[in-house]
């Protein structure tokens, strides 16, 4: 072992070679060693050749664009040979932005230029460089500061001169210029990149984002100019002009359009603008639509188009919509005097001030009136006309859609509105709270498709698998069984016998034959040497007939008879191995509830997400708009596994933009115990409540609201009759009063089972609120939740959406929330 | 009594195992003892002795000539090409973006599976990108691969099999089909990429692994079957790719999370960033620590390390620090000599992430304020 000081040697003496070698890049880190050794300088910095950068902003506006995008594609063209590896990034800097003097402080300014006026004689052939080397030449650094410092300032005072840029001030009106879409701010092409950054929002300088953009602009969304094409790649280019198009803050404000005389809301723009023949480009403005026959017109004109009719969009129609002076009314409407030659033409007889009733397909009949009379586009003629006087004719698919957009569910999101917000649900619990049987329910529950062929395929290896394991646990089980009912018989027999000892291969109904035995023992082997996962999924088919010679074995059913002695053989294992014949055939395919119990199915290590909206609820309840609002929303729900969420968790601060945690617990779990890491045993409720505590104590979700899910609760209501709350230590004090209660109040519930696991699951619920508000001093939401069941996940996480829905409404009521959002809390009796 | 026999020992066995753990710890301690008994100096304290003078920096040294915007959430890592100037760069936002650093542009944008994405690293020949993050597996993307109908560039291999997210993943140098990876389920894993298969594990239920997450690893420039890997159980690893079994080495010393290890460019010896605010350089030949890069703090509460580099000759060391302070360390005399979260252009969030260019001529550093910005020198530097 050396000296550590020898080690300070070594590594002092190993940093020469590196210092010795010739820096072959002026830029580099490298320079640093060299200098470290080469003792100390004046610290001046000799002058060399002006740098381009001076000279540009002296010659203000002689490049033409062509030159620059010369010089542009020149850089790029040495960076792609990739011979520019010691890339001078001050140089190409200068060449792409302008604004380099101006981040930082003039003494900074005046050693830059001297070294990249040096760096610039290095790149070979850069010919800007000659441009005005003369009257640089002999200036001092100081003066030449100076210089810039009045130019920088001259132009801020000229500045807004017509056709110049806005950032560098060069240029002239016929150079071309990209446009902020919201302060109309013009920047010239070296500018524009700077100015505008990488556009989240379209062609907005940076301040602008965030703005809504000038409506003057509108039509000139995601039209992309010549010279950002030039400027940026491809990619690049689709990337902005899709966010340009669809990021909501660039969206047509709805309270700018008025239809009959009334602001649209959000929704009623989704509606229109998504409907099957839409106004075409639609501005801000006043409109009015006629919702039988879908006419469609700007405020006092004659109509324009015809859109979908029966929208539930705007007002009624007023009768001087359209300034008519006709006197002849259609739907309720006086008609322009175009539109009576129109009829006139069309043989609509329209003597005596007639009040039309026209239907979307154009028949029509008078007010009052029980026939059709005829139809205005029956005639062949009519569209001729109409093309003639500049009205509109009916498009084909709206008449060939007119059903179908009627009905609300088929409505189409906006796509803006899939790249919009989603609500993010963080779902954690600890190991075996079921919360993956949630997730896997809501995504049985709202998505199409909730699981893909593929995934089908490896969920049944899976299960599968599983079904292995858990006929190995049973085998284990068989196997103490039989030694111990062998000991008893032994005893038995030494007690009576009290010698000889011979009789030990004595069978029980534990025992099995020997082929068994043989599998047994193998399986068992591989399951302790944990490959089980590895040999399973392709030997599911050889071993399918042992498997069902096994399972009518009478040993082995004896044993799962009293399979509630093997700890190991989780609850669900039953579900799966009362129908282990079928499963285990190469042809199996696991239905939705065998996914919702399997285990392992969701990706136990790490994380899964799955996004999703809420169905529109049945039409009798969406009365009020919000509904429909609500099937545009997107919701995600996150699972994260809970190993690993310790007191320094790094990850998940990786989570803080969730809108809320639901924290799982299983009310079973009450008499469990899981073993940590260190052997110790600890009640699994127990450790539920540390990991609740945790991350509620945790940083990322001080702020956040949670959600309480107690899952489980069918198992829960079992238990509870053979085992006592109090078998968990932090339940102690719950000591129903039930035997007189019971007599007296619950004479018309069920039985009174269910009472006793009612008050159970609120004592425990009650104590986690508890704990929950003695860290944050606020309210803890609560749900008792059957996993398995999906109208209960349905409503839980309908209940989370409400919490979420209350918190973004919560500004609105400046009232205390107490009143609103009381959940059901101690109402129930017991006692503490 | 042959149910019992196994209780007995049982408990006797559980007995010997306290007694020998004891027995460990004391061992464990007399060597740090005899090692901090043999460490009679430092670098710095030696480098004085020698009359040695740290860096200095003038304003226009090191100035950030670059910032690259375009992610929309917190950027967590970043990798730059071997050969051209590409930088690679996972953020919050679901994102994977591959810039021109000279010229800012964004060359691909590659929208991930999971949006939860902690590390990312590219190729040495530069025609793909690994990334992994929460969702415990590892995609590989090929750069060359045609996009799909939305544009979207598919996952050209999923290296699945950690237990635990994915906090680090570096490939082999000169070997586009070998990647080792560090995660939250504390191991490191040798994958062949073309396969799809691990290699080999490193640490884990049986061998003499990490006993935390693993949270950043680096291979050995000069030896790339030796590679380091730091953890959540405050200390430094050094493993030998031939030999999965067992740690070659452990370096004790942080007192709280090792965030960052990064190798020397010599190859002997690495330095190691922490929750505990200090940076460390060990020597992976004698084990010894060799330099603690500590800066007091008035206040005496030290912002945690989250993530270092060197430059190419070893005399500087970058960390980044979660204050948004990003010090550039003269490694020699263990002084700061520049802060660039004090410099004009600097971050606005938490340095989560920083790496040097492979010619060593600019540093990247990427923040949770969702940009990335290129340091350079501020042209030819002059002696001072």
């Amino acid at each position: 072992m050396p000296a550590p000081a020898n080690c300070s040697r070594i590594f002092s003496k190993e940093l020469k070679p590196h210092v010795t070698e010739p820096a072959s890049s002026p830029a580099s880190v490298r320079t640093f060693d060299r200098s470290s050794n080469a003792g100390s300088g004046d610290g001046k910095t000799t002058v060399s050749p002006m740098s381009v950068i001076a000279a540009r902003s002296n010659d203000a506006g002689d490049f033409s664009s062509e030159e620059h995008s010369h010089e542009l594609s020149k850089l790029h063209g040495v960076k792609e040979s990739s011979d520019f590896n010691d890339s001078n990034w001050a140089f190409t800097d200068s060449l792409l932005s302008l604004d380099y003097e101006s981040s930082r402080d003039s003494s900074a300014k005046n050693a830059d230029f001297n070294n990249e006026g040096k760096s610039m004689c290095d790149v070979k052939g850069a010919p800007i460089v000659t441009l005005n080397f003369n009257n640089l030449d002999n200036v001092d650094g100081d003066g030449n500061e100076n210089d810039n410092e009045a130019l920088v300032e001259e132009f801020s005072v000229t500045k807004r001169n017509k056709g110049l840029c806005y950032r560098c001030f060069k240029g002239s009106r016929f150079k071309e210029k990209e446009v902020c879409l919201v302060c109309s701010a013009k920047y010239c092409g070296n500018c524009v990149l700077e100015a505008m950054g990488s556009m989240p929002e379209g062609r907005k300088c940076v301040d602008c984002i965030g703005y809504p953009i000038d409506e003057s602009k509108r039509e000139s969304l995601g039209k992309c100019s010549r010279m950002l094409r030039r400027l940026l790649n491809e990619l690049e280019i689709r990337q902005i002009m899709k966010a340009e198009r669809f990021c909501e803050v660039n969206q047509l404000p709805p309270e700018y359009i008025c239809v009959n005389g009334k602001p649209l809301s959000f929704e009623e723009l989704v509606t229109l603008q998504n409907c099957a023949t839409p106004p075409k480009k639609l501005k801000p403005g006043s409109y009015w639509y006629d919702k039988v026959s879908g006419l469609w017109g700007e405020e006092g004109q004659k109509p324009c188009r015809i859109i979908s009719p029966h929208l539930n969009v705007g007002g009624p129609i007023k009768p001087d919509a359209s300034n008519g002076n006709t006197q002849v009314y259609i739907n309720g409407r006086e008609i322009t005097k175009v539109e009576l030659r129109m009829l006139q033409l069309a043989g609509v007889q329209c003597a005596g001030n007639p009040h039309f009733w026209v239907n979307e397909d154009g028949s029509y009949q008078e007010e009052g009136q029980k026939n059709t009379r005829g139809n205005i586009w029956g005639k062949s003629g009519t569209k001729l006309v109409c093309a003639l006087l500049s009205l509109p004719v009916p498009s084909k698919c709206s008449i060939l859609c007119g059903e179908r957009t009627s009905s609300p569910v088929s409505k189409r999101m906006p796509d803006y509105l899939e790249h919009g917000i989603v609500q993010k649900l963080l779902l954690v619990g600890f190991g075996g709270s079921g919360m993956s049987t949630i997730f896997k329910q809501a995504k049985i529950l709202y998505k199409d498709t909730p699981f893909s062929k593929d995934e089908r395929e490896s969920i049944k290896l899976t299960i599968q698998t599983n079904v292995y394991s858990y006929i190995g646990l049973l085998l284990e089980g068989r196997e103490r069984f039989e030694e111990e009912s062998l000991l008893n018989i032994k005893k038995n027999q030494s007690d009576v016998l009290d010698s000889t000892g011979t009789i030990s291969k004595k069978k029980t109904i534990y025992s099995i034959g020997t082929r068994l035995k043989a599998f047994s023992d193998w399986l068992l082997r591989t399951m302790a040497s944990g490959k089980l996962d590895a040999i399973f999924p392709a030997a599911t088919r050889e071993y399918a007939p042992l498997i069902e010679e096994m399972w009518s074995n009478a040993a082995v059913q004896a044993t799962y008879k009293r399979r509630r002695e093997i700890e190991t053989l989780p609850s669900v294992a039953s579900y799966f191995l009362e129908r282990v014949v079928e499963i285990l055939r190469a042809d199996y395919e696991p239905s939705d509830l065998d996914i919702l119990y399997a285990e392992g199915v969701t990706s136990s290590n790490g994380l899964a997400c799955v996004e999703f909206s809420f169905p529109p609820s049945a039409p009798e309840e969406t009365v009020d708009t919000m509904g429909l609002h609500d099937s545009f929303v997107r919701y995600q729900l996150i699972t994260a596994h809970a190993r690993g969420i310790g007191e320094n968790c790094k990850w998940l601060e990786m989570l803080e933009d969730v809108g809320m945690v639901i924290f799982c617990v299983a009310l079973s779990d009450y008499d469990q115990f899981s073993t940590e890491g260190k052997g110790c045993v600890t009640n699994k409720m127990l450790a539920s409540r540390k990991l609740f505590e945790t991350i509620v104590t945790h940083p990322t979700f001080e702020e956040m609201d949670f959600l309480l899910i107690l899952n489980k609760l069918d198992q829960f209501e079992e238990k509870i009759k053979q085992v006592p709350l109090t078998r968990c230590e932090w339940f102690d004090d719950f000591h129903p009063v039930i035997s007189r209660q019971c007599s007296s109040n619950n004479k018309n519930s069920s039985s009174n089972n269910a009472s006793l696991a009612q008050l159970a699951s609120h004592h425990i619920a009650v104590k986690f609120k508890r704990l929950y508000s003695s860290i944050t001093s606020r309210k803890l939401y609560v749900s008792l939740v059957k996993g398995l069941e999906p109208d209960s996940v349905d409503a839980t996480l309908k209940y989370a959406k409400e919490i979420l829905k209350w918190n973004q409404e919560r500004p609105n009521f400046s009232l205390s929330d107490n009143s609103m959002y009381s959940t059901e809390d101690s109402s129930f009796s017991f006692t503490c | 009594m042959s149910l019992s026999q196994p209780k007995m020992s049982v408990a006797e066995l559980k007995e010997r195992h306290l007694a020998a753990t004891e027995t460990l710890n004391n061992l464990k301690q007399r060597l740090n003892q005899t090692r901090r008994s043999l460490l009679d100096t430092d670098i710095a304290g030696y480098a004085r002795s020698q009359g040695k003078s740290a860096v200095t920096f003038g304003p226009t040294d090191l100035v950030c000539c670059r910032t690259l915007q375009g992610h929309t959430g917190k950027v967590y890592s970043l990798d730059w090409t071997s050969e051209r100037n590409r930088i690679v760069s996972a953020s919050q936002d679901g994102r994977l973006i591959v810039w021109n650093a000279l010229t800012r542009q964004k060359i691909h944008a590659i929208k991930l599976p999971c949006a939860w994405v902690m590390t990312t690293a590219f190729s040495p020949t530069g025609q793909s990108v690994a990334c992994g993050g929460l969702d415990s597996v590892c995609s590989i993307f090929n750069l060359n691969s045609t996009t799909d109908k939305d544009g979207n560039l598919p996952v050209s291999r999923m290296l699945s099999g950690h237990k635990g997210y994915i906090s680090s993943c570096q490939y082999v140098p000169d070997e586009d089909t070998h990647l080792i990876t560090g995660s939250g389920d504390q191991t490191c894993v040798l994958w062949d990429i073309t396969t799809g298969l691990k290699t080999s594990v490193f640490g884990g239920e049986f061998q003499s692994g990490h006993t935390a997450d693993v949270l950043s690893i680096s291979i050995n420039g000069s030896n790339s079957r030796i590679f380091a890997s730091g953890s959540c159980d405050a200390t430094a690893r050094l493993w030998d790719t031939r030999v999965a079994s067992r740690a070659v080495r452990t370096f004790h010393g942080h007192e709280g999370d090792v965030n960052s290890v990064k190798f020397f460019p010599d190859g002997n010896r690495f330095g190691t960033g922490s929750d505990d605010g200090t940076c460390r350089l060990f020597d992976i030949r004698t084990g010894h620590q060799l330099q603690v890069y500590c800066q007091k703090h008035s206040d005496n509460d030290i912002p945690p390390v989250t993530s270092i580099a060197f430059s190419i000759s070893g005399r500087l060391l970058f960390a980044g620090y979660t204050n948004g302070d990003c010090y550039v360390w003269d490694t020699l005399l263990a002084k700061v000599v520049l802060n660039l979260g004090s410099l004009q252009d600097s971050h606005e969030g938490r340095i989560s992430c920083l790496g040097l260019a492979a010619d060593g001529s600019a540093l990247c550093t990427g923040s949770w304020d969702t940009n990335l910005k290129i340091w350079a020198f501020g042209g030819h530097r002059r002696v001072v």
